[in-house]
């Protein structure tokens, strides 16, 4: 019987961990963001404006995402980045803008609009160069997230004091391996179901996909298995997690079979920030779905105060 | 152009297009439990289309699966729990990854691609292209013709209805049911997209014509297999429920693994195989 909130879930820290990323952060930089941004009238609403926004990102790629900002109120407005899931494209942050967030919901390489050079595909990216770190697919991925708080840093009608993130899944993964590369400029964390926390442990815990592309990849390749640990160690969201400093909620799905609930329960116990957890029993990747929307959206307004 | 009239002329088209499938092989989802295979299908325009096909090793024949493709660009591969237990074929649509060369679907944009006139909806091919994956399914001799299910959304009703070969039918979810209507309850995506749409200039008549043809309500007196629904709103659902001839009904809980037992354990009673959990406790 799975005992998953005492699991051990375990990840070798990089002993170059910090200066691999400390190189990707530089790489960006030497490109500006060049934002541009299109209004769309006809997503946009009486509440809401919505625009298309392409911004530079790493290796110089064009990366895409929907931006939406109140009509009432006054700028500056907190931000929010909402951040997909893998298999699934974002949407327009519609929902977010109207609760007073200049939300911006990030496309990154790979995902739609944002595949004319990258496109591993899904399945795919989880394994794309899994071999090389350096050229691992989600090197640039994780940075195009970090670009998108970028965005909402140099926006005037962002309060960049005021700056959080969004996600479940990839999403959730994400979010933290974004605040923990950003400690200065993210104020708090949801992070449902986080994927990418225990990334060599969670194959063995499930069949269930994305994970299972692991388990496919080592089919074939079984003599890869220590470069594949080696280069998943740089992307684990458990080796990230000490470095986020902002207050971060974790929610899970004590059923979880996409995410399992031992490597989140893992992330809990790894973070040493201000932390929440919320637990839900009988619940898979959904991780409380749809009740948790409001514990969520409570936690963002707490600590980004839309509307103020 | 009458209801009928609508899906006989796509019907027609597809039968007048041979599939020409091409099966290949895949070594890294291939397991002591079953073969993995990617489909290359024709159907209507014509237009290849993309599924992912794996057969249970041993002695068949075995029950048969077809996956609906959800609303997005991407569908997951078939569980290794179906793998283990069906010939589970999982389509991806026009337009969707694996299904995108010469056409990528937008997202938002799927839903009101040429919905201003029935004839060149989207979902008018999409929907052959469910009807090309049931005949080819039904087609394999691995397949046991008296156990052949089809799972999904509305788009899992119309296939059932227009191809009777299914003996059962699961509905987890629902897309074009009373469209025009949901769309006014929240501006979430993709019923959004509907909205937007119309603020871009057309009329709700339009989209009221063109959706009608998708309404499972429509499709739903031509089910003859045993239907399974689950629902969150059993009120809001009436006139499906009504429409289908004796279904069952699930009242989704939201607790998520719970749901996903149940529907999986109700499909394998029907089928008598063995009932198996995502989550492996």
């Amino acid at each position: 019987m799975r005992d998953p909130e005492n699991a051990t879930v375990e990840v070798e820290l990089p002993a170059d961990f910090d200066d691999f990323w400390a190189a990707g952060l530089a790489d960006c930089a030497s490109d500006p963001l060049d934002p541009v941004l299109t209004e769309m009238p006809t997503l946009s609403t009486d509440t809401v404006i919505v625009y298309d926004l392409r911004f530079t990102s790493f290796g110089g790629l064009r990366i895409a995402g929907w931006y939406a900002v109140p009509r009432a109120g006054t700028a500056p407005y907190p931000g929010l980045v909402t951040i997909p899931g893998y298999i699934s494209e974002p949407t327009v942050p519609k929902e977010w803008a109207e609760l007073g967030y200049a939300a911006l919901a990030i496309a990154p390489r790979g995902k739609l609009r944002s595949n004319d050079v990258f496109n591993p595909g899904y399945p795919g990216l989880l394994t794309h160069n899994i071999v090389d770190p350096n050229t691992y697919g989600y090197r640039g991925f994780y940075l195009d997230v970090v670009r998108a708080v970028e965005v909402l840093l140099d926006r005037p009608d962002v309060d960049n004091l005021r700056i959080g993130l969004q996600g479940s899944s990839q999403g959730g993964g994400l979010g933290i391996s974004t605040a923990a590369l950003l400690p200065d400029a993210i104020r708090c964390v949801a992070a449902g179901a986080p994927y990418l926390c225990g990334i060599m442990t969670a194959p063995t815990l499930t069949r269930s996909y994305p994970y299972e592309e692991i388990n496919e990849y080592l089919r074939i390749h079984p003599k890869d298995v220590d470069r594949v640990r080696e280069t998943v160690a740089y992307y684990d969201g458990l080796n990230f997690a000490p470095k986020v400093q902002a207050p971060t909620l974790i929610y899970l799905g004590l059923e979880d079979d996409v995410c399992p609930p031992e490597t989140g329960f893992a992330l809990h116990r790894t973070l040493t920030c201000e932390k929440t957890l919320h637990t839900y029993p009988h619940c898979a990747h959904h991780a409380g779905l749809p009740d948790v929307m409001r514990v969520v959206e409570d936690f963002l307004a707490e600590h980004l105060t839309p509307g103020r | 152009m009458t209801f009928d009239a609508y899906w006989a002329a796509v019907d027609e088209e597809l039968a007048a297009i041979p599939g020409r499938p091409v099966l290949d092989v895949v070594p890294a989802r291939t397991t002591d439990e079953a073969t993995f295979y990617t489909v290359r299908i024709t159907s209507t325009g014509p237009y290849r289309v993309y599924g992912n096909l794996s057969i249970p090793k041993g002695d068949g024949p075995f029950p048969g699966l077809l996956i609906t493709p959800r609303y997005g660009s991407v569908n997951n591969i078939p569980h290794p729990n179906d793998r283990s237990r069906y010939v589970v074929l999982g389509l991806m649509h026009r337009g969707q990854r694996l299904a995108d060369e010469g056409f990528a679907a937008a997202y938002p944009g799927l839903l009101t691609m040429g919905i201003d006139d029935p004839s060149t909806y989207i979902y008018r091919g999409i929907a052959a292209d469910c009807l090309r994956a049931a005949e080819f399914l039904m087609g394999l001799a691995e397949v046991d013709p008296a156990r052949v299910a089809v799972t999904g959304d509305d788009l899992a009703v119309l296939t059932a209805a227009r191809r009777p070969g299914f003996s059962t039918v699961r509905v987890t979810d629902l897309l074009f049911y009373r469209a025009m209507e949901a769309r006014l309850k929240s501006c979430l995506y993709p019923l959004e997209e509907l909205n937007d749409h119309l603020r871009g200039g057309s009329s709700t008549d339009a989209l009221s014509t063109t959706l009608s043809y998708f309404d499972p309500s429509r499709h739903a007196p031509a089910v003859a297999a045993r239907t399974l629904l689950a629902v969150d709103d059993a009120d809001w659902c009436g006139s499906l429920l009504s429409a289908l001839p004796d279904p069952e009904v699930y009242q989704v809980t939201h607790l998520d693994g719970a749901d996903n037992d149940f529907l999986d354990a109700w499909l394998a009673e029907r089928f008598g195989v063995p009932a198996m959990s995502k989550f492996v406790a």
